[in-house]
């Protein structure tokens, strides 16, 4: 199991120097001249050399490589051309308002989804399968910019109940992790469902049923965790995209995460803030990857790392 | 039963938040998050406006556009143009307790003009070479070469005040000021990022009181959830609401909209170098052929005001020239003189997507009035920083032939919009991207930069606005307007013409 992890972790710090590296050769090979995107447009040509030595672009390009690759060891993501802080703090700063909304998500994704698509199953062809289908279309098919301002006009204009938008208070994390966690839970119950259907058919719940076994039981305590495996893949896929992808529903509802820092800085040209948050990102899809494997073999004992 | 428990619970606890807001806080829901509280390295207005708050500059400027006293009472520039003698106010102190004098504004200055401070708006203060103090009130800014622009450019929040001494206490460095501390009637308390900005009222300030404890600036990038939390009562007041919705807007008796003026005037450039547009009675034609009007009212809402100069009444040295009235006839005269065969004329154009109120639908309208006219304009659009490459091509690769832009001068002095007509500022050295040149408009210009008496100055620009208006580099479009909304429960909120909002006396209305 150790050696399984460590090998995993090198994985994961691969995975990242790798996207690291393409991500430095990337932003530099892009049209334009950083310094001068810097220092705007009607900067004098002197304060645009003076930022170019500032940022060390004057450097050759191997030179800027081993340097970047040198703070980025130490945790230093450079300084961001916007806003003159370093990138580092700014995602840090915005990191656990993305944390935050992405678990609130899964966590209503997870509750609602799994039991909805095993329902769905459960009465496979029968009305609530119907329901929950229609369901799942409608989660998957809507945009969440639309969905996100229907809520806030019902709930926040028409009915005044919960705030339309910002980060204050309990009540403002409802609408954005509901919109965020629709698209979600269709998955979800969708994945639940078909997955569900195939562990339905086997040998053993049969056999269960057969030993006269309550059909609430069969199902939640002896169907519903062997159909669990590919949920937590879909679950866990979900929550990554939910961290790195939120970018719609942070804008809507001006939730000052990971994504709109992401919109704001490509806007700006802000290189190095989109570099430390491309690497950022990809170390936690990568982290989130290892630990759905881990959870594997807690939920199906047929999996071990040896 | 259940639900109607529900419903309950969810009502009280919205109401226990709504008791644990402070009542004398004033919310405002603006666009773009602050990239800096530094004055010194401010890009934006809506951050300028933000920094307003805390630091004050020397002079200011009212409702219309006028030079006012702020922490100067008096200025003067000397008949040579080569110094102006400031006066300061008396018994003004920074939040930190620092008083205003002679010294913390030259320390102040040579911040603005040293090299090694970033400053994207150094270009309005080169002419500074340094101050001399004459005592603790009285100070002389030092010019290599007259600059009658200024006064003008000292009003920007640019050239706001800050104590010297913050610049080294609580994060703040000298190059970069991240906790602004200045003289306003607002103490900076607090920043996250993204979210929000707060400041507290300060209650020494030198001037008259705030009504309000404090106010919060709160970041929401977009148009529709601003829209949203002004009519769900939760900010007090949002800056730039959709377009679409002003009409229904105006009609909510919940809320009010002020149309506050701006000095941005929006045109669209046209090459004058293109073989096709360097006959000014074809680029005449093009000004003849839209009707401006229309297209304020239908696509803009109203939120502008058609040009009559080639700058904004607020501006210094506006003076109103005409209309080229919506005339298709004149228009298919004029190209006809020229010796355009109708629909023989294909033009590339240029716009943006949401950079200014309307901009592409207004550009697709634009286009469809010049195919009334025999001009088939193809328009395309792309992102906003290949846009401004695209544009800022030298003369040789510029392919462009018409694109749409808006300009907002700096400060309201024609000297910042008439950079647009100089030849000097061709690109790459500046943006005045339809090449457009004529030397004696090159002179007047020049003449009226350096000029000290201000009628004279006056009436040089207006020369040159009269040769520009004729030979037409741009289509002349109009005037942006500021839309702001403001609750019906707040009342004496205004705009300023610089594109700033006036709220810092607001109060509950009676």
């Amino acid at each position: 199991m150790h050696a399984y992890l460590i090998q995993r972790l090198v994985g994961v710090l691969v995975t990242v120097v790798f996207v690291a590296i393409t991500i430095f050769l990337m932003v530099r090979t892009l049209p334009g001249d950083p310094a001068r995107v810097i220092a705007g447009v009607l900067a004098s040509e002197q304060d645009v050399d003076r930022i170019r030595v500032q940022l060390g672009l004057d450097e050759p390009l191997w030179r800027q490589g081993l340097i970047f690759m040198g703070n980025l060891v130490q945790g230093d993501l450079g300084t961001s051309a916007r806003t003159s802080n370093s990138v580092t703090s700014e995602i840090a700063e915005r990191f656990s308002a993305t944390l935050y909304l992405a678990l609130v998500s899964t966590v209503l994704a997870v509750a609602i989804g799994v039991p909805l698509g095993a329902l769905a199953a459960a009465k496979a062809g029968k009305p609530l399968d119907l329901f929950v289908s229609t369901v799942v279309l409608f989660g998957i098919s809507m945009p969440v910019y639309w969905l996100g301002l229907m809520l806030i006009i019902l709930f926040s204009i028409r009915l005044r109940w919960l705030p339309a938008a910002g980060a204050e208070g309990p009540l403002s994390i409802i609408l954005p992790a509901v919109t965020l966690a629709f698209f979600s839970l269709a998955f979800v119950a969708r994945i639940t469902r078909s997955t569900m259907l195939e562990v339905l058919h086997q040998e053993y719940v049969r056999t269960a049923v057969a030993k006269g076994l309550r059909q609430r039981v069969v199902l939640w305590r002896h169907a519903l965790r062997n159909a669990l495996a590919p949920v937590v893949t879909v679950v866990g896929l979900q929550f990554g995209e939910l961290l790195g992808g939120a970018i719609l529903t942070e804008t809507v509802f001006a939730w000052p995460g990971l994504g709109r820092l992401l919109v704001d800085s490509i806007f700006a040209r802000d290189y190095p803030t989109i570099q430390g948050l491309v690497i950022v990102f990809a170390l936690l899809f990568a982290l989130v990857n290892l630990i759905v494997d881990l959870l594997y073999a807690v939920i199906d004992p047929r999996v071990s790392y040896g | 039963m259940r639900v109607v428990f529900i419903k309950g619970v969810v009502s009280f606890l919205a109401v226990l938040l709504s008791f644990g807001v402070a009542q004398e806080t004033f919310r405002i829901a603006i666009g773009v998050d602050a990239d800096t509280l530094d004055p010194v390295q401010g890009t934006t207005t809506t951050v300028d406006n933000i920094v307003d708050y805390m630091a004050q500059t020397l002079i200011g400027i009212d409702e219309s556009g006028g030079l006012v006293p702020l922490l100067a009472t008096e200025w003067e520039t000397a008949e040579d143009g080569l110094s102006m003698n400031i006066t300061l106010r008396d018994g003004v102190t920074f939040h930190d307790g620092t008083e205003l004098t002679s010294e913390v504004v030259a320390w102040n200055i040579e911040r603005l003009i040293d090299p090694n401070v970033r400053v994207p708006r150094r270009g309005a203060y080169t002419a500074i070479e340094g101050v001399e103090i004459v005592d603790d009130l009285h100070l002389r800014i030092l010019l290599s070469e007259p600059a009658p622009y200024l006064a003008g450019a000292l009003t920007q929040t640019t050239a706001a005040l800050i104590s010297p001494d913050s610049v080294e206490a609580q994060g703040n460095s000298y190059e970069n000021v991240t906790r602004p501390v200045g003289t306003g009637p607002y103490v900076f308390e607090s920043r996250s990022f993204g979210e929000r900005i707060v400041v507290n009222r300060f209650d020494d300030y030198w001037g008259e009181l705030p009504y309000y404890e404090q106010v919060i600036f709160q970041i929401v990038p977009e148009a529709t959830t601003r829209e949203s939390l002004i009519l769900s009562g939760q900010v007090d007041m949002i800056i730039l609401p959709p377009a679409s919705d002003i009409p229904a807007l105006q009609a909510n008796p919940a809320v009010e909209v002020v149309m506050g003026p701006s000095d941005r005037t929006i045109f669209i450039v046209i090459n004058t170098t293109d073989p096709a547009l360097d006959d000014p009675r074809v680029r005449q034609a093009l000004n003849y052929a839209v009707d401006k009007q229309a297209i304020v009212d239908g696509i803009l809402f109203g939120a502008a005001t058609v040009m009559d100069a080639p700058m904004a009444e607020s501006i210094f040295g506006y003076e109103p020239i005409g209309t080229y009235e919506y005339d298709p006839e004149r228009a298919r005269e004029l190209l006809a003189e020229a010796g355009v065969e109708e629909g023989s004329l294909t033009l590339d154009f240029m716009s943006p997507t949401g950079r200014y109120v309307q901009d592409f639908p207004a550009s697709q309208a634009i286009a469809s009035y010049l195919d009334d006219v025999g001009i088939n304009a193809q328009v395309r659009t792309m992102d906003w920083p290949t846009y401004i490459g695209t544009m800022t091509q030298p003369v040789e690769q510029n392919e462009t032939q018409l694109h749409l832009l808006g300009w907002a001068p700096a400060f309201l002095d024609a000297s910042q919009q008439m950079q647009q007509f100089h030849s000097s500022q061709h690109p790459p050295a500046g943006l005045a991207t339809s090449f457009y040149h004529n030397a004696e408009v090159d002179r007047l210009i020049d003449e009226a930069n350096a000029e000290v008496d201000p009628e004279r100055r006056q009436e040089l620009y207006a020369q040159a606005s009269r040769i520009i208006w004729d030979e037409a580099p741009w289509i002349f479009l109009w005037v942006q307007s500021f839309p702001m909304v403001h609750s019906a429960d707040v009342t004496n909120i205004s705009g300023l013409p610089n594109e700033k909002f006036y709220a810092i006396y607001a109060r509950p209305a009676e």
